[in-house]
């Protein structure tokens, strides 16, 4: 098993999972068409990854869109993540956000609520 | 089960019974006896048997009925979610659209802005039958500033004029950025000669106005073109001509100058 990646576009995010560094990595917006097939990679990637490994992970997300479905798609990694996490590994999650954005950091703040394991909302630099 | 077990106990009592130790019918009293021992250790199994049976039903339904109030909870907070992201594209597309209409030196609205105002107001002119009068103003020697004092003092001077522009002007009238050193004034429900009376005011107070540029101040004078949209004989467009006309004469006449388009005629 190795890194994946998956090239963003107008709808979807870009995409970097490295297995050596543990990380996972999503930027821009998302509103796939298909979005159970996109993300299916990403959430196979991140499950074998944890059943595999012991490597912790970290989750960086510079998101700005995300339509519904893939609300529960993150809400999926968000889950895997805390089931790990209730089993002792090392997990955490930054979500990162500009300035002129903010309303995304109420946003990133719901998906935190019912996580457990390290969940920070950082602001960019200008 | 509570008769039956009373009636074991009967039972049991009347076989210990010396009295009836050597009775003809005792055989077939403890052949009932052990009979009804049998039926009842049936009847307490199949009890038990169903007891955990309706236990475990029970267990089911409440372990079903937790995993439903979960769902519903992730599903409410992925519409919340969701909801959330719809408002902010809502938001963003408005600002978007606010920003493709504004001119960003001096917040004013912009040609495009200008352009559907003119739209939406000579519609209502022409429907309600009362008057619309447009104004150009072009800022005098603009040139020389930027040259003298560089484009930064000439931005700072565009941003001076435009809100010395807004503040003499009614509240019902819009004022943008037509271009360069150049603004519209879309006065709705009035005619040229009293919009001509507040633009000229508006005129002299500007003149008499200090800009301050960098380490210094000047004084800036703009002249107006100013033509009431004759709307039975001609498009509005007809009439931003006429104003610009005017505009020319009044540059051509000195500057520093109101002109009514119907005196160029």
């Amino acid at each position: 098993m190795g890194d994946l990646k998956i090239e963003g576009t107008a709808s979807t995010p870009e995409i970097i999972c490295d297995y050596q560094a543990g990380s996972l990595k999503m930027s821009g917006d998302s509103y796939p068409e298909n979005s159970f097939e996109f993300f299916t990679p990403v959430l196979d990637w991140l499950e074998n990854f944890l059943c595999n490994t012991n490597t912790p992970v970290t989750v960086s997300l510079y998101l700005l869109y995300l339509n519904t479905s893939s609300v529960k798609a993150l809400m999926d990694i968000f889950d895997m993540l805390e089931e790990c996490f209730g089993k002792g590994r090392a997990v955490s999650v930054n979500w990162y956000y500009a300035a002129e954005n903010e309303r995304i950091a109420e946003l990133a703040a719901e998906f935190k609520e019912d996580c457990t394991f390290p969940f920070n909302i950082t602001q960019l630099e200008e | 089960m509570i008769k039956g077990r009373h009636l074991e106990e009967t039972v049991e009592a009347l076989l210990q019974d010396e009295r009836y130790a050597g009775h003809p019918l005792r055989q077939a009293l403890e052949d009932v006896y052990r009979e009804l021992q049998d039926q009842l250790h049936q009847i307490e199994r199949i009890t038990r048997i169903s007891d955990q049976y309706q236990s475990a039903s029970r267990d089911v339904r409440l372990s079903l009925t937790e995993r439903c109030r979960r769902q519903l909870k992730t599903l409410e907070k992925i519409i919340r979610i969701s909801d959330g992201y719809q408002k902010l594209m809502r938001e963003n597309q408005e600002s978007l659209k606010d920003a493709s209409l504004t001119d960003v030196l001096t917040g004013l609205g912009n040609r495009r802005r200008l352009q559907d105002h003119l739209h939406a107001e000579s519609i209502r002119s022409g429907q309600d039958k009362l008057p619309l009068t447009l104004v150009l103003a072009d800022v005098d020697r603009f040139k020389e500033i930027n040259d003298t004092h560089g484009h930064d003092a000439g931005d700072k001077t565009l941003i001076a004029i435009a809100r010395a522009l807004q503040s003499g002007l009614r509240s019902m009238d819009i004022c943008g950025r037509w271009g360069g050193e150049e603004f519209l004034i879309v006065m709705p429900e009035l005619d040229a000669v009293c919009a001509y009376s507040i633009i000229e005011q508006l005129r002299m107070a500007m003149a008499q106005r200090e800009i301050p540029l960098n380490d210094h101040s000047v004084r800036i004078t703009v002249c107006f073109g100013i033509a009431q949209w004759r709307s039975e004989e001609e498009s509005i467009e007809d009439a931003l001509h006429r104003a610009d006309a005017a505009l020319l004469v009044a540059k051509r006449s000195g500057r520093n100058r109101c002109v009514l388009a119907d005196e160029t005629r």
